[in-house]
């Protein structure tokens, strides 16, 4: 047609180029029968074993050790103290991970400002960092040789062979992970059920409050049940900084040390229980939550 | 009222730059635009949740460049509803609402109240787009930003919540912008339709205007214009088949008669355009078809060409029939009960006439 008009080619136009590598067509090569269920056997082998490589061990400990630590709970005072104790601080630790790490994993979830990268690469440095080298990182700063170390010495706070260490220990190496999970939790949570609820009225903090944190909370809980988890197994840094007195993953290490493998199951089987305890709530959250949550 | 001057605003790799239009108080604004125009990205800005780059934002005459969300006065509805799913169809409704009476009232009026006691994630789309709209105007806004908020209402339903939608405008004289891709619903309840593109306001005024005198060809084949030829235009003056001997060159409005060539076809126009390379834009309704038999006949359309038919589609009552005329395709939109009692059918000579004050040049 000579008069009508071809539209010109426009700055903005968004013109699919079909011919280009990305939209070219996929032409997948066949492959027999044999190849794919013998591919398929391999895999389901491989998968086996791996999933027998990280079974066994704790559930061969359970069966070794399970009713024998149970029931040495009830005539070991020991046992009971530092299973206490590891519970406490790691509870503690847990705490201040969840109060001071939430408005981190926040700011890093919903806010673009310079340097954020680097931030969130510093806050994965504690779990780059062997854990023994960690407690000698903290011993360093907060030690009775540093300045950090008097000054809280000074204001009733010690560090070096006391629960508030062992709590530090237990915070620098279990919050990144608290952090990174809590992160996605907010990132989970669509901005613009933020944006409808500001027009509705409400300052951020309150929109916070009121629809942020309801929808990401079971996101955040699963964050600090893997924190807690994590809090509880610590062993590298601890030893470091506080020996004594004992939490249980010590405990254990003293009684191997001392008295050896066959003395040391129940203790380690009794761990083991307690580890398992969150780590069943953490399954519920998440199959509660794959159950239905508005995306 | 809602006054953009040279609004920009940036979301991620997008940017809307110079975004000018004005929608009077009490007004209702339609947007209308190609997916990934940035209509949304509008919306978010005057709502405050897009932060403003540049240009001024005047909401009922406040500057509210750096005024909050929750401070602006406005409600937001968007397409996909977003309503809080850890609250009840009442809790959504009443969250933001300026009273418990009002949110009953906005929930009645919109039909939502039958939706009382459900679990918002058990709604059906539309059902979360009345949930949404009644959380909106329970704050009572005094500007209210709609994002396609009738797109997944059915069509009965759409009707009745879209009249109740304007009538509550009407009652609390609110200042409304809408986007939509329907042009009938912008016809329909726009005093103002801002035609975006690319982040840019390509043209804003009465959708009447905008419809039948768009800004560009671009704009025209975007609002479903099917006749946009190329060609190039010149004064008739007193060659003007309508000029009358005695008459000035000119008719009201510095409008002259035109003749604009596009192939071999000459069309006779009235407009104001300068001369030279140009566009015509026809649109299909304007074009009449009669049997070729039936000529010669008295008309007072001005623009009468023979030709015939190559392609005729029948849309339900609606038929389009393609006209080949001196080797131009001529659009031509018809009822189909007119199209069969013409017997228009491919390979009809046909004659194909249009006013030329139907012409917009462009």
């Amino acid at each position: 047609m000579t008069g009508r008009r071809s539209r010109e080619p426009r700055a903005e136009s968004h013109s699919l180029e079909t011919h280009n590598t990305v939209f070219a067509p996929h032409t997948p090569r066949s492959t027999s029968p044999i190849t794919h269920a013998a591919a398929s056997v391999v895999a389901g082998l491989l998968a086996s074993l791996f999933l027998l490589f990280l079974v066994a061990p704790v559930a061969e400990l359970v069966v070794a050790g399970g009713a024998a630590g149970v029931r040495r709970l009830g005539s070991d005072a020991e046992l009971r103290g530092a299973l206490a104790r590891t519970a406490l601080t790691a509870t503690a630790a847990t705490l201040l991970g969840v109060l001071g790490g939430t408005p981190l994993a926040y700011l890093l979830a919903r806010r673009r400002f310079p340097g954020r990268a680097v931030l969130a690469a510093v806050l994965d440095l504690p779990l780059l960092v062997p854990h023994p080298v960690a407690g000698i990182a903290l011993l360093i700063v907060f030690g009775r040789e540093s300045v950090a170390g008097r000054t809280l010495l000074e204001a009733g706070l010690r560090f070096a062979g006391s629960l508030e260490g062992i709590v530090a220990a237990m915070l620098f190496v279990s919050a990144p992970l608290y952090v990174s999970a809590a992160r996605e939790a907010f990132a989970r949570v669509d901005v613009r059920y933020e944006a409808v609820a500001r027009t509705l009225g409400d300052p951020a903090w309150r929109v916070f409050r009121r629809v942020t944190l309801p929808l990401s909370l079971r996101g955040l809980v699963a964050a600090a049940v893997v924190m807690w988890a994590r809090a509880v197994s610590e062993f590298g840094s601890i030893v470091i900084i506080t020996y004594n007195p004992h939490v249980a993953s010590v405990l254990i290490f003293d009684r191997f040390t001392s008295f050896g493998l066959a003395e040391v199951l129940p203790a380690a089987a009794a761990l083991v229980l307690l580890s398992l305890l969150p780590l069943v709530v953490l399954r519920a959250l998440r199959y509660e939550r794959s159950a239905g949550v508005e995306a | 009222m809602i006054e953009a001057r040279d609004l920009s605003a940036a979301a991620g790799e997008f940017r809307l730059s110079d975004v000018t239009f004005t929608v009077p108080e009490g007004g209702y604004g339609v947007v209308i635009g190609p997916a990934g125009s940035g209509k949304t990205t509008l919306l978010e800005t005057i709502a405050g949740i897009t932060p403003q780059r540049g240009g001024t934002l005047r909401l009922n005459g406040v500057d509210v460049g750096r005024v909050p969300p929750e401070r602006r006065g406005v409600g937001l509805v968007y397409q996909h509803a977003f309503l809080f799913p850890h609250l009840s169809v009442e809790g959504n409704v009443a969250y933001g609402a300026a009273s418990a009476s009002t949110a009953r009232e906005v929930a009645d009026r919109l039909g939502a109240s039958a939706l009382r006691g459900r679990d918002v994630r058990s709604l059906s789309g539309g059902e979360r787009q009345l949930v949404a709209l009644a959380r909106a105007l329970a704050r009572r806004p005094a500007v209210l930003l709609l994002d396609e908020p009738f797109s997944a209402l059915d069509p009965r339903r759409r009707a009745v919540v879209r009249r109740e939608v304007r009538a509550i405008h009407n009652e609390w004289r609110m200042t409304v912008l809408q986007v939509t891709h329907d042009f009938t619903e912008a016809g329909l309840l726009g005093d103002v339709a801002v035609l975006l593109d690319a982040g840019r306001v390509l043209q804003y005024g009465p959708p009447e205007r905008v419809f039948r005198e768009p800004a560009s060809p671009y704009i025209a084949e975007f609002l479903g214009a099917e006749n946009v030829y190329a060609g190039s235009l010149r004064p008739l003056g007193e060659a003007a088949p309508d000029w009358l001997a005695g008459t000035p060159g000119e008719y009201a409005h510095d409008h002259r008669a035109l003749e604009f060539r596009t192939g071999a076809l000459s069309i006779y126009a009235v407009g104001d355009a300068p001369p030279g390379a140009s566009y015509a834009v026809i649109r299909a309704e304007e074009v009449t078809l009669a049997p070729a038999e039936d000529a010669p006949r008295r008309t007072s359309a001005r623009n009468e060409f023979r030709g015939r038919v190559t392609e005729v589609a029948a849309l339900g009552a609606l038929t389009r029939v393609t006209v080949d005329v001196q080797g131009t395709p001529l659009v031509a939109a018809l009822t189909t009960r007119s199209a069969q009692e013409l017997a228009i059918v491919v390979g009809r000579e046909v004659t194909a006439s249009f006013k030329a004050m139907a012409v917009h040049l462009c």
